[in-house]
């Protein structure tokens, strides 16, 4: 049943004050998931806030610390942006994978996070870039780290009242470059088998310098992969270095059987995913 | 053959866009759903939450206190004035279950109507259908059909005894040249289930006037002829007053050929209340209640000598009744037997069929229905004889094919081919895909790890049925006849009405090319009409790639016909022999004398004046025909697909898509590409992802498009499509059908490429469809990976 009310704040402050007040109120930015669990009878809100209104959450500025960005500005404005997309072109393909290009039109970064899916794509594409989180709430601002925020399935460190207002991508490092991959049984479309995300920087002998690796679908949460991280470190990514890598990845992930894959085919791919990633990361870096 | 003229406009042959394009693509199109009456009422359904229970009761009383509900219903409120479905066509020893149009006291599939509400809004009937209660006692399913032929298993209708819904053998005897073969090859292989996803989703508006009893009926259709008949005997109405629309249509693919318990109360009901009554259907609903497709398990037995000739063919198939099958549902399997010996000569050839109750939604007709599985079994079976032979598929093909000068040619399961030439299609393809250059790339990338594969399937189905032997339920197929009438009104321009019923085919283009090329006159003079049973007599509708073949024939005989008397026409006029006449370019003439002549505007505006007339001619240039079919058409051709398989992942990636496809005369290649694109597409869609899953209990788990996946246009290679034409002798277009090829070819090619990559791994067979992980499992198996 659709919920009885509907609010269209313009400023944060509105917009926490509407959600505090009904504890069924639930922020509506493109609402390509929340909408679907409506109808499935999945979620029961008896309000929604939409934050489309709030020039904040609706803003992008980049500078040479990094991008802000409004946690309810619509996928495509980021893919079809050409700073970012040469900045962070791991967290591009990772967004860019997000339902069709039709949903990308309204489906948000804030969305994608809040929905608080294991396989959600941007998630761990973010990680790896080492992205924050304002959260604005009663009690204030304060920043959260994009792996500290989803603590499970559907939850999150979200208090009563509490939203996401902006991501904080720090820029990348000189010789630095990230890389995302999935699979799914479409090109689109589709929800992450096994997702993987890797973010390498090197040192003037191309040497893996530090290494992020976080891995999608394959636990309850997107989670870091330090081990696998720590693998690529020292190396030029010989194969030596990649299949510790691989199985670091594996032995890290705990996934489950489901529809869409059984445990043992997940943590088989997400070695496999690991190691591409990380060779595509390495180019990348390099050709900078 | 009995080729037609090409007229100077040169219409057949020529690449039109589609004319009803512009008018679809634009939102002017009119669905069922934009269909608003005054005073219309809203149906909704309860729908069974499991595969098998007693309804041990029913409590509507809370839905009936809803502001803005009418009425509800459960099977005993409907009983008397809404009679049962009809049963599946009556094959012999069939085991026919009654089919109520709401669950009379027990659930036998999860999606099974149990009760309906009325409403004055479409959301008030929806809230009220959440507020009726339903108690079940579940019992045991079984969805799988071998689990539900073992002895122990669920029993579906427990009058019965068994779920074994009819068996029949079919063919001659194959035993002794097995016996015989020096290889012969075995495997099991799924078929498996499917859902049509149309488009648009079924959808019916019903008005009852009481002044005269007139019914009018909306409905999203592939019949609407069949449809009338069907309602007028089921619910005793009289046919004359009965009316049925196909408007803009969202697609068939064969689950809109059949009348439905929703579309069948929905009528019932208008009477009843006496007020217009809409249903649209949800697409969970589709998932759920509309037919589904497939549904069929074969285990395989090919003989053949070392040289590859193939000796005999034995198919023990398993087909999937559902647990009430629709009229067609039974014919499927007879499909496959009909068509299971292909494009070859494969002297013995038997099929066994046994139909199975299962606790899940019927199968019916589905895109390919019957042949597309035939097609799939067989060109599978070639690859794996050539394998075991270590011989070339494409030569094992080849030695085997019916040549062009054996036609007709009679099928030990008795199909009578009547006409192909196989080796030209193969030959395309080949060079198209240059295979000695693709067979050395493949040979080179194994060698560096990476795994190219190369699949073929020689198809050939059967098209555009005969009439029948009436079946022996209502009054379904009338015949394989199909009507056309054509008019010309006093300006020149044309109507015609043709008994097919498009839905998304681009008949209204190609119908008006055949008869803007007979009259010699430009496309944009010709208007197609068609799916209103007011204003076209009769016809059978568009299925089983009938229509352009066997319609378009008649349509081509009506402007014969008109044809002949606008000559008549114009030689009383211009006083002169009618032979001495041509009409030509939009007008009638004397050749060698240019100003003796009559533009075909004048001629037809001539034709309403009784009195300019030559003795004996009607006014008016109209004309009906009809067009029967003596036998099936056989269309045919070679696909080639071509794919890398990523053996770490498991997921097949398309390289390429060779489609050479012979419909015989190609009215309008642009269209006929079309329709290949459009099949080659649900065809790897069957290959590559879907499939219908339940778990233990029978709860279908893939009821949305979360679930259940479709290949969307990002999935699709870009697709080669040549047209070879091998005319028919069956017709005077010299068609063939085209609308299955693709669903037949698609599959075997696919799956033949993926099964080509991994030989190294010594895979032989995986079952459809090739998710990432199947083939990974294989590979992993085999020890390939990790």
């Amino acid at each position: 049943m659709a919920p009885s009310h509907f609010e269209a704040p313009t400023d944060v402050e509105a917009a926490i004050a509407l959600l505090s007040r009904r504890p069924g109120a639930r922020p509506l930015a493109g609402g390509t998931d929340l909408l679907v669990q409506l109808r499935l009878g999945a979620a029961t809100p008896d309000l929604f806030v939409d934050l489309k209104r709030i020039p904040r959450l609706m803003a992008t500025s980049l500078d040479s610390k990094g991008l802000t960005l409004g946690a309810a500005v619509p996928a495509a404005e980021i893919v079809e942006n050409a700073s970012i997309r040469s900045l962070w072109p791991g967290l591009v393909e990772a967004t860019a994978l997000i339902g069709s290009s039709q949903i990308q039109g309204r489906a948000t970064w804030g969305g994608n996070l809040c929905n608080a899916s294991p396989a959600a794509d941007a998630v761990p594409a973010m990680i790896v870039c080492g992205a924050k989180i304002v959260l604005a709430g009663p009690g204030g601002e304060r920043e959260v780290l994009i792996e500290d925020f989803t603590t499970g399935p559907g939850e999150t460190l979200l208090e009563r009242g509490e939203l996401v207002v902006e991501f904080r991508v720090p820029a990348p490092a000189p010789r630095s470059a990230d890389a995302y991959l999935r699979v799914t049984p479409r090109s689109e479309m589709d929800i992450a088998v096994v997702g993987v995300g890797v973010q390498l920087e090197l040192d003037r002998e191309g040497r893996v310098a530090s290494a992020r690796v976080a891995l999608g679908a394959v636990a309850p949460t997107a989670v870091r992969a330090d081990a696998a991280a720590e693998a690529l470190v020292g190396s030029r990514l010989d194969d030596a270095a990649l299949d510790r890598a691989a199985v670091a990845a594996s032995t890290s992930a705990s996934p489950i059987d489901d529809r869409r894959g059984t445990a043992a085919y997940r943590k088989s791919v997400v070695g496999v995913l690991t190691k591409r990633a990380a060779r595509i990361a390495y180019e990348r870096a390099q050709a900078r | 053959m009995t080729g037609t003229k090409r007229g100077s406009t040169g219409q057949i042959g020529a690449r039109r866009k589609r004319v009803e394009d512009p008018r679809l693509l634009t939102g002017q199109g009119t669905f069922v759903d934009d269909i608003q009456l005054p005073g219309m009422l809203h149906l909704d359904f309860v729908r069974s939450t499991h595969a098998q229970a007693r309804i041990a009761a029913i409590d509507t009383s809370e839905a009936a206190k809803c502001p803005g509900v009418v009425a509800v219903y459960t099977a005993e409120e409907i009983h008397g004035f809404v009679p049962l479905l009809p049963g599946p066509a009556e094959l012999p020893g069939l085991r026919a279950p009654e089919h109520h149009v709401l669950a009379n006291g027990h659930v036998r599939y999860v999606g099974e109507a149990v009760a309906a509400v009325v409403a004055e809004e479409r959301y008030t009937a929806r809230d009220a259908r959440e507020a009726i209660r339903v108690d079940y006692e579940p019992l045991p399913a079984v969805t799988d059909m071998e689990r539900a032929l073992e002895a122990d298993a669920p029993l579906v209708h427990e009058e019965f005894g068994s779920n074994l819904a009819f068996e029949l053998p079919l063919g001659n005897e194959t035993a002794a040249a097995l016996e015989e073969a020096d290889v012969v090859i075995q495997q099991r292989m799924l078929n498996q289930r499917v859902i049509p996803n149309t488009m648009e989703t079924r959808g019916i508006v019903a008005d009852y006037r009481r002044s005269d009893g007139q019914i009018t009926v909306w409905l999203s259709t592939q019949a609407p002829h069949l449809i009338r008949s069907l309602l007028a005997e089921l619910l005793d109405l009289p046919e004359h007053r009965l009316r049925v629309i196909a408007p803009d249509v969202g697609g068939g693919f064969g689950a809109k050929a059949n009348l439905y318990g929703e579309e069948m109360l929905a009528v019932a009901l208008a009477k009843q209340l006496g007020r217009p009554v809409k249903w649209i259907e949800e697409r969970q609903e589709h998932m759920l209640a509309t037919s589904h497709g497939r549904a069929q398990l074969a285990h395989v037995t090919l003989g053949a000598a070392r040289d590859g000739t193939i000796r005999a063919l034995e198919l023990r198939i398993l087909a999937d009744m559902g647990a009430y099958p629709h009229i067609m549902t039974p014919l499927a399997p007879l499909q496959t037997a009909a068509v299971m010996t292909g494009c070859y000569r494969i002297p013995c050839a038997r099929a066994e069929i046994q139909g199975v109750f299962t606790n899940t939604t019927a199968p019916d007709p589905y895109r390919g229905f019957g042949r597309a599985e035939a097609a799939y079994y067989l060109e599978r079976a070639i690859d794996l004889l050539a394998r075991r032979l270590d011989l070339d598929p494409i030569e094992v093909r080849r030695r085997n094919f019916i040549q062009p000068e054996e036609f007709p040619y009679s099928s030990p399961t008795g199909y009578v081919l009547e006409s192909g030439d196989y080796e030209v299609c193969l030959r395309r393809a080949l060079e198209k895909v240059d295979i000695g250059a693709l067979r050395q790339q493949q040979g080179r990338l194994r060698s560096e790890g990476r795994y190219i594969g190369i699949g073929f399937a020689s198809y050939v189905y059967r098209a555009g049925f005969p009439s029948l032997p009436k079946l022996p339920r209502t009054g379904f197929l009338k015949g394989g006849w199909e009507s056309a009438w054509l008019r010309v009104d006093p300006m020149g321009k044309v109507t015609v009405l043709t008994g097919t019923s498009p839905h998304g085919q681009g008949l209204e283009t190609s119908l008006a090319q055949i008869a803007a090329d007979e009259l010699d006159i430009d496309l944009e003079d010709v208007v197609v009409r068609h799916g209103d049973t007011a204003s076209i007599p009769h016809g059978n509708g568009t299925m089983g790639s009938r229509s352009l073949a066997v319609g378009g024939s008649a349509v081509l005989l009506a402007a014969r016909e008109v044809r002949h008397k606008a000559l008549r026409l114009a030689a009383h006029h211009l006083g002169v022999e009618v032979d001495a006449v041509r009409l030509e370019a939009g007008r009638a003439f004397l050749p060698g004398h240019p100003e003796r002549a009559i533009s075909f505007a004048d001629l037809a505006d001539l034709s309403y004046s009784f009195l300019d007339l030559p003795d004996g001619m009607t006014p008016r240039l109209e004309a009906s025909a009809t067009f029967e079919p003596h036998n099936w058409n056989a269309p045919f051709g070679t696909h080639v697909c071509v794919v890398e398989v990523d053996v770490q992942t498991g997921e097949p990636k398309l390289l390429r898509y060779v489609a050479v496809d012979d419909c015989g005369r190609a009215v309008n290649p642009l269209i006929v590409e079309g329709q290949i694109h459009g099949g080659v597409a649900q065809g790897l869609g069957q290959a590559l992802m879907e499939t219908v899953v339940y778990d233990s209990e029978g709860q279908p788990l893939t009821v949305s498009f979360l679930e259940y996946a479709t290949p969307t246009a990002s999935d699709m290679p870009t697709l080669e499509v040549e047209l070879t034409e091998t005319p028919s002798p069956l017709n005077p277009l010299g068609a063939r059908g085209v609308g299955e090829s693709g669903t037949t070819g698609a599959p075997p090619a696919l799956v033949n490429a993926v099964v080509d990559a991994l030989a190294p791994f010594g895979v032989e067979h995986l079952d459809m469809p090739l998710l990432p992980e199947r083939v990974w499992r294989v590979l992993h198996e085999a020890g390939a990976v990790r």
